[in-house]
Order: structure tokens, then C-alpha cells, then sequence
């Protein structure tokens, strides 16, 4: 039995996957339960508290939908880079095989987090079809995109990051306090339109805030984003991953004797 | 026949690069089972490794038209976090076997660990671990032609050194090993050749006796 290259890194990225899947939901009972939980509990809490606040409405938009429209892209991106870059060293002990590559694991837990973002945001846009809201994204093709580029983000900086942490094992923590204040600048529970227009220099760096931006624009007719930009996003994402890539091979020895 | 062309190897320290391995050229043959000689640290395990595809070469690189087992010894191949059980499936699904269940009652039945193979590895000894790794070699029905062992049989208790001993000689025709143990008697009782690990480089002596000798005089020093 001669398997090609290709063969044999499927079959390894199935192997992991079993593997993984087992540990990241089958170790507590609950597994599947909290990764649909998390981002509806969060949604859930800042929608009550815009409620409280006296809103029902965010650019037209009900404020539970256009909650979950930022916490879902935002969630599965700080996930991405979390979980693949530490993909490396949870598995190092099987890299003894040699079927088995450091790309491996790092693409395996890539196609975990798109599975279960398309399934949680599946299920929780049902769930609120349910109950009454209009979910239908006005154009599903352009929000499909815009979520794509963002993992896309997630991945290349998972690479860099998975390349950074040989060096320095502490980068893991300096991404930490990144990602922190980035959940309140990605335009999560606001908008542009929400800000005065001399302001948006602070937020349009930020690719997150890019892809949401146009994931709003995307999944609601009565909203028309005044800075998402499909160029900006682009380019960063591949920027990343190919710089990501780059890294990678470079440094593909020393993952091995990590 | 194992091909290493300008292989080098080293390992950065804070002194620098640390050479273990130094533009090495040489035809190993796979028709013999090679014993690897030498202290402890001069590079014999990474050899190993390397030979099993675990590890890579700085520069240079090792080719070979046969089937090379992974490393079987005390430190890789077996995840901790995963029970015994799940290793098994994990290695015969990167072999590409679609059913794995026939492969895993094999390690069972071989490793005699009982209840143990479905707890997470990291809870074995080091006794059970060899066990259930010589157990998944061994599973594929020997599907190599060339067995990597790297100090495994240490650590094993009588009854398992006798049964992985009477099924490595049942095999001896078509799989050889190429082996490190710091056993002379063990390395007596499977092997017809030797290469001695000198010099950041390979040695290789067709006679056992001879790579002995050779080792005996470079690095023993107390006779």
C-alpha cells in the first residue's frame, strides 16, 4: 500500500482530528454544550445590559442579533489563535512518527474552530429564528467571506505566533494582554456609524474591526458600514499567513526538537 | 541499504553550535542487524531519531527505499494524555488503516496490561509503556524491514523480555533492527554488525566483535 504525500497528510489530519476532538469536547461531559454556551452566554449578558440601558435596537438592527454578529467572528478568531498556536506542543510527542508533520496538528485544529463556528452560528441564528427575529442574512455569500478572511487573520498570526514561541516562551502571554483590550476596540457591541467620523483613525487598524464591520454590512440590509474595507482585511490576512508560512519553513527543524 | 549524504546535525547551546554529527557520509546495509555504539550524549539516539524520521537533519539528508520503523524506545511515540488504547488508534490511522479495532485487540492481547490500556499513558510505568510500544510494532505484523529500538529492553521484567525476544527471533528473516542498548550481551544476542558513534561521525564494522573492540579502545578507558 503506497500512499502520495498528500494521502498520507490526510490521513494523519483525520488521525489528529479524532484525537483532538476527543480532548477539547469529549473530556467533560458538557464539551459540545460550552462551545455552543460561550458565545451565546456572551452575547446573552451584553445584550441584557443594552436592554437595561434602554435599547432595543442598534442601527436598526435587534440588539441580541447584532450582539451575536460581533461576539461570532470574534470569538472564533481568539479561539483560532489560541488553540493553533499551541497545537504544536500539545502534540510534539507524536511528531516521532513520520508521517506526522508540525503543520499537522496546526491545521487540524483549523478545520475544528471553522467546523464549530459554522455550526454554533448555524444554531444560535436558529434558535433566534425561532423566537421571532429575522436572521436571514441579507447577503450570505459576502458574510461567509468576511468570516473566512478573519480565521484566515487567525491562522497566519497562529503561525507566526507557533514560530515566536520557540524563541520565547512567554509570547503566549504577551497575546494574552493583546486579545484582552481587543475585545472592546473590534467594534463588538458598537459600530462605526456609532462614532463620530473624526474618531475612526482609532479603530480602523484594526482588521477585526474591519471583518465585523463588513459581516455587519453583510448580514443587514439597514446597515451600510461608512470603513469596512474587503482591500484592508485582504491584505492583512494574507500578509499574515504568508509571512506565517514563511516562518514555519524556516523553522521547521526546530519544531521537531522543541 | 541506508544512504546518509553530508549529514550534519547539531544542536544549538549556549556556547554555540554543538556539532553531533559533522558532513557524514556512509552506506549502512539492511540485510545485517546493526548495533549503535558509544558513551552516553555522543549522539546514538539522535541517530535514532533521525533514522525514524522524528527528528532532521541540519543539512544533508538520510535515504532509503526501505520501510524504517519509528523509534521505539522510553521518550517519543506514545502520548502521554492518550490511553493506551488511543495511541494504538492514532498509529494505525496515520498508517492509513481505516479499521482499527483488529490492531488494537492485538496490543492488548500482546501488552498484558489489562484494565490499564484504557488509562492515559502519562499513568504507566515505564515497564508498561515499552509493553504496549513493542506491542504496536509489533501489530502490524513486522511490517518493517528495519526496526529502530533505542534502550527499550531495560526496563522490561523477565516474562516480557523472553516474549518480545522469541518474537523478534521469529521475524529475523525479514525485519533486522538496528538497536542502541549499553547491554553488550543484548546487543550480542540480535546483532551481526556494529557502528561505532567517533569523532561527530560513523563507523561501520561488518563484525560486531570488531565495533566492540573499537568502542572498548576509543572510550573505555578503565579495563
Amino acid at each position: 500500500m503506497t500512499r502520495t504525500s498528500l494521502q498520507i497528510m490526510r490521513d494523519t489530519v483525520h488521525a489528529l482530528l479524532m484525537r483532538e476532538l476527543k480532548t477539547r469536547f469529549g473530556s467533560s461531559k458538557l464539551g459540545y454544550f460550552w462551545a455552543l454556551a460561550e458565545p451565546a452566554a456572551q452575547a446573552s449578558i451584553l445584550a441584557i445590559l443594552f436592554t437595561l440601558l434602554g435599547r432595543n435596537s442598534l442601527s436598526g438592527v435587534p440588539v441580541a442579533l447584532f450582539l451575536i454578529s460581533g461576539v461570532m467572528p470574534f470569538k472564533t478568531f481568539n479561539k483560532t489563535v489560541t488553540q493553533l498556536s499551541s497545537g504544536i506542543s500539545a502534540n510534539k510527542a507524536l511528531f516521532a512518527y513520520r508521517q506526522v508533520s508540525p503543520i499537522d496538528p496546526i491545521l487540524t485544529r483549523l478545520t475544528i474552530e471553522l467546523a464549530t463556528f459554522f455550526i454554533v452560528y448555524m444554531i444560535i441564528l436558529s434558535v433566534m429564528a425561532w423566537l421571532g427575529l429575522d436572521v436571514w442574512p441579507q447577503d450570505i455569500l459576502e458574510l461567509i467571506t468576511a468570516s473566512l478572511l478573519l480565521i484566515a487573520l487567525g491562522f497566519g498570526i497562529a503561525l507566526c505566533m507557533s514560530s515566536a514561541l520557540i524563541y520565547w516562551q512567554d509570547a503566549n502571554k504577551l497575546l494574552g494582554m493583546v486579545m484582552t483590550p481587543m475585545f472592546f476596540i473590534s467594534g463588538i457591541f458598537f459600530c462605526a456609524t456609532m462614532i463620530p467620523a473624526k474618531y475612526w483613525y482609532l479603530f480602523t487598524w484594526n482588521p477585526i474591526f474591519h471583518a465585523i464591520e463588513l459581516s455587519r454590512d453583510a448580514f443587514f440590509a439597514s446597515y451600510t458600514t461608512p470603513v469596512g474595507s474587503w482591500g484592508y482585511l485582504a491584505l492583512t490576512s494574507l500578509s499574515f499567513v504568508t509571512v506565517g508560512l514563511m516562518l514555519y519553513r524556516v523553522n521547521r527543524i526546530r519544531f521537531a526538537t522543541l | 541499504m541506508i544512504k546518509f549524504e553530508n549529514l550534519s546535525k547539531y544542536y544549538p547551546t549556549k556556547q554555540g553550535r554543538r556539532y553531533v554529527f559533522k558532513d557524514v557520509n556512509i552506506e549502512l546495509p539492511t540485510d545485517v542487524s546493526i548495533a549503535i555504539l558509544g558513551p552516553n550524549g555522543v549522539g546514538k539516539s539522535t541517530l535514532v531519531r533521525m533514522l525514524g524520521g522524528a527528528d532532521y537533519p541540519n543539512k544533508g539528508e538520510i535515504s532509503s527505499d526501505k520501510k524504517i520503523s519509528w523509534p521505539l524506545g522510553l521518550q517519543g511515540g506514545l502520548q502521554g494524555s492518550m490511553s493506551g488504547r488511543e495511541n494504538c488508534r492514532f498509529v494505525a490511522r496515520i498508517h492509513g488503516y481505516k479499521n482499527t479495532q483488529e490492531i488494537e485487540q492485538k496490543v492488548y492481547e500482546f501488552a498484558e496490561i489489562s484494565a490499564y490500556f484504557d488509562e492515559p499513558v502519562k499513568s504507566y510505568s515505564s515497564g508498561m509503556r515499552s509493553r504496549v510500544a513493542f506491542g504496536l510494532t509489533m501489530a502490524f505484523d513486522f511490517d518493517f524491514d528495519v526496526l529502530l529500538i533505542d534502550e527499550l529492553g531495560a526496563v522490561g521484567d523477565a516474562n516480557f523480555r523472553h516474549k518480545s525476544q522469541a518474537l523478534l527471533e521469529s521475524k529475523f528473516e525479514t525485519t533486522k533492527l538496528i538497536m542502541v542498548s549499553h547491554s553488550m550481551g543484548e546487543l550480542r544476542k540480535y546483532c551481526q554488525a556494529g557502528i561505532v558513534v567517533k569523532n561527530q561521525n560513523i563507523e561501520f564494522f561488518p563484525s560486531l566483535e570488531d565495533a566492540i573492540q573499537e568502542y572498548k579502545d576509543t572510550y573505555v578507558t578503565a579495563k
